[in-house]
């Protein structure tokens, strides 16, 4: 054993801080025709008229695609594990988010093709933007969305569900129910590098494409399916990325350039600027969590309702898989029996929100983790204890009823309450992860109902 | 007109891998004629480090130093399948993939070893890039010789391929319940924050972190110590400064530029006091579990946490702005009582706001689903 546990140093380490490290902007190819796209400026309206034939007339314009040059225009990024598309990779008859691309130029230079951008007639007739995820259902919000105010695909339901043990029966044997609203904002993934792609027609009809992708496989995929072509007519060149953070798994510039290339002939370049990456990618959701928990007077969860709400923006991309995660996360790392939870994926007129570090679970430690301390302090219980007392032990089962293998909450909370001299009680401060039992298995863990009417444990015994 | 201090805890934990799995990675290598190794993966280093990662876990369960170890993650031409670097899978998933494959080839380069040493493959291991028979260390062969005997004597290219995968786990949509274990592993951290809050401006400064984070193994401690203090600093940004949609719902008057956007500098970055732990995974190389994205999960409700304790009101929308510390210090709001029942935070519920108080959705309604 040598390598594995040493410090050795990032081998891109050198070339990043000499500035040598070639990143996708790097690459020069000649004869590079560079992008730039016309993009929404209203968060909600339809497309009333489009004509691209002055822009295309324009000395040094190339190229000058819209959603008719698609092959297969609406494709979802979950598409193959069975989440319908929603998303057109250029609008069609509507805009849904202020920044959406309509129509997308390719030109001698950059100058030229934003000059060939203005040159794009385009009317809107605008509409009323849904923005609060709150009032989604109300009466006199129309939603916008072809699939109505939320994504309605979990199954036959229209938000993610747990529903496990006896909620009802758990929230009557409680001495206190706490509840509590909890709402992270949206943020950026701010990497340094904005999305930009270079794809290249090559002589043998394949088209290279240098993409800043976190996933090269996966944007191969998407673009595969946008141009319906085999995976071996393209070659994704990458694995060098300048900050990704989650915001480089949707598929921004790859297809475009691809689809510009191939109508040009003509390798396209196509570099986001700064305002673009903060105005038109993804951002990481914004959420709405509502929780209240059944407690009892000395401190064990009982049981919990919740409800979220996730601002997908105008498209799903991976907002259900998200809130999927989340639901799954949603007691944290406790033991908590008796759940009622329901997750919805709201449509909003703004940028679509996906991937971001900590996906759908960032959100839920937010929510679950000020709601233990609010619990501690409603029953003036130690914040520490609560969370060992509750803490996932080994053969527990969580809110999908996964039997825990290897927990780790007890050693985590140990070795930060050590850290900080923190004094815990002696029963607390010799707990481990090992099965429950004695007073650390009380009946609420032993037996609770499942929905087949059978009992289950939800503490597995020592 | 003071400066209040006040400390938070919160615990939390994050699966590895993508929700339900079916995600692989995959990996092959090939051993060069002087027995230095090719490794080929489409495992995408974003800047966390995974190709260090996995030179550092073929090196070795093969048995060669790592300056050995040549990876390649350039292209989908030479790379097999790797669905990408994101659910905090780099280093267990395409670890594993990388593992196998060393496996494999360690396995070819002891046969070929075993018919030059005529010393049967179980009695034979590799160390520091040289085979050794068992017991008798003094008769060995270096992995060059293995290679070119198997090149230009045997006519045989060492090889091996590697294949992670973890079949697809399928909920039920009725209870949420899991036909299989829908995540690699799960790992744990805990976060204390120590901050200083001024009641006057509202600003809060996070003075101190202490973070625990048990990763299994820690196959580079310093890339470790990376995601975490990363991490930690873009978890301050989410409790404390950053909003794409500063007036949310509002899409107006976003920040366009990084002189438009609060975010988190070196300067603001507090003490951190680093605690790895590791017990091991079964599954994962060498028993490592992920550290990736959970980096910045704890620090945000650890800082309200800390708020509280310095001031005593709660602030529950994130960041924790000068302006919402402020207001949250004005109104000085107590949670609604109700028999038992103790209700935060009321005025800014879906009751509260909604004009049909959320009823809607498929018939269950939109509120807690208990109302």
């Amino acid at each position: 054993m040598k390598a594995v546990g040493a410090r050795l140093p990032r081998y891109d380490g050198v070339g990043h801080v000499t500035g040598r490290t070639r990143f996708v902007d790097d690459v020069r190819i000649p004869g590079t025709l560079w992008a730039k796209a016309l993009r929404s400026p209203h968060p909600h309206a339809g497309i009333t008229r489009l004509d691209t034939s002055k822009a295309e007339r324009r000395p040094g314009v190339h190229a000058v695609i819209t959603h008719e040059d698609v092959p297969q225009n609406v494709y979802g990024h979950l598409q193959a594990l069975g989440v319908p598309a929603d998303e057109p990779l250029l609008a069609v008859d509507d805009v849904r988010y202020k920044g959406q691309p309509i129509a997308v130029v390719a030109a001698e230079d950059e100058a030229t093709a934003l000059e060939a951008v203005e040159l794009i007639e385009v009317e809107f007739e605008e509409r009323e933007p849904v923005l609060d995820i709150r009032k989604a259902f109300d009466a006199d919000v129309k939603p916008f969305h072809q699939w109505g105010p939320a994504y309605p695909h979990f199954g036959p339901y229209t938000s993610r569900r747990i529903r496990k043990g006896d909620v009802d029966d758990a929230f009557e044997r409680a001495d206190v129910i706490v509840q509590g609203v909890y709402r992270p904002q949206a943020i950026e993934q701010l990497p340094i590098e904005p999305q930009v792609g270079l794809s290249v027609p090559e002589p043998d009809g394949r088209l290279t494409i240098y993409s800043c992708t976190q996933a090269m496989y996966f944007s191969m995929g998407v673009v595969a399916a946008h141009l319906e072509w085999p995976l071996n007519k393209l070659k994704f060149v990458g694995g060098t990325v300048g900050g990704g953070f989650g915001g480089k798994v949707d598929t921004a510039t790859e297809t475009i350039t691809a689809l510009l290339a191939l109508k040009a002939r003509r390798p396209v370049k196509w570099r986001w600027t700064r305002e673009e990456e903060f105005l038109c990618s993804s951002t990481r959701a914004p959420w709405h969590m509502e929780l209240a928990d059944a407690v009892t007077s000395d401190g064990w969860l009982l049981g919990r309702k919740m409800i979220t709400l996730h601002d997908a923006g105008a498209y799903t991309r991976f907002s259900s898989y998200g809130v999927t995660k989340h639901s799954f996360h949603h007691t944290g790392a406790y033991t908590i029996p008796n759940l009622r939870f329901d997750g919805y994926v709201v449509y909003t007129n703004r940028s679509p929100t996906s991937a971001m570090r900590g996906f759908g679970v960032t959100s839920v430690s937010f929510a679950v983790e000020i709601q233990m301390n609010r619990i501690a302090e409603t029953l003036g219980i130690d914040p520490l204890e609560l969370r060992l007392k509750n803490a996932n032990r080994i053969g527990d089962l969580t809110a999908n009823r996964v039997r825990l293998s290897d927990p780790s909450t007890v050693p985590v909370v140990l070795a930060a309450a050590d850290r900080i001299g923190y004094k815990l009680a002696p029963e607390f401060k010799q707990m481990t992860s090992e099965p429950r039992s004695g007073d650390l298995l009380p009946d609420h863990l032993l037996t609770s109902v499942t929905r087949g009417g059978g009992a289950e444990t939800d503490g597995r015994g020592a | 007109m003071a400066k209040h201090r006040g400390r938070g805890i919160a615990t939390i934990e994050y699966p590895t891998g993508m929700n339900q799995n079916g995600d692989p990675s995959q990996a092959w290598i090939k051993v060069k004629p002087d027995g230095r190794i090719d490794v080929f993966a489409g495992t995408v280093d974003i800047g966390q480090g995974s190709k260090t990662v996995h030179t550092q876990i073929v090196a070795d369960t093969i048995g060669v130093p790592y300056e050995w170890v040549t990876m390649d993650v350039s292209n989908t031409d030479s790379s097999p399948i790797c669905t990408g670097s994101f659910a905090s899978r780099g280093t267990f998933i395409g670890g594993n993939a990388v593992r196998f494959a060393a496996e494999q080839v360690r396995e070819r380069i002891l046969e070929i070893a075993s018919k030059e040493m005529e010393i049967d493959a179980a009695d034979l291991e590799i160390e520091d890039g040289e085979v050794l028979a068992k017991g008798a260390p003094d008769r060995k062969l270096g992995l060059a010789d293995v290679a070119a005997a198997a090149t230009w004597t045997h006519g045989d290219l060492l090889t091996g391929t590697g294949a992670a995968f973890k079949p697809y786990s399928t909920v039920d949509d009725d209870t949420g319940e899991v036909d299989s274990e829908p995540h690699a592993a799960i790992s744990y951290a805990a976060c204390v924050a120590e901050v200083e809050v001024d009641d006057e401006t509202g600003e809060v400064r996070v003075d101190k972190l202490v973070q625990v984070y048990d990763v299994g193994r820690a196959i580079n401690p310093t890339l470790v110590e990376g995601q975490i203090e990363g991490g930690a600093l873009m978890g301050l940004g989410l409790g404390l400064l950053e909003s794409s949609y500063p007036y949310y719902p509002s899409v107006e008057h976003r920040g366009e530029q990084f002189g438009a956007y609060l975010a988190p500098m070196l300067e603001d970055l507090p003490d951190l006091d680093n605690v790895i732990l590791e017990h091991p995974s079964a599954d994962g190389p060498f028993g490592a579990k992920a550290i990736g994205e959970m980096a910045n999960n704890a620090q945000p409700p650890a800082i309200m946490s800390a708020i509280h304790d310095a001031l005593g009101v709660w602030v529950t929308e994130a960041p924790a702005t000068p302006e919402r510390v402020l207001n949250a210090i004005q109104e000085r709001k107590e949670p609604q009582r109700d028999g038992k029942r103790v209700v935060y935070d009321e005025e800014i519920s879906i009751a509260a706001v909604s004009g049909n108080r959320g009823k809607g959705g498929d018939g269950e309604g939109f509120l807690l689903p208990d109302e």
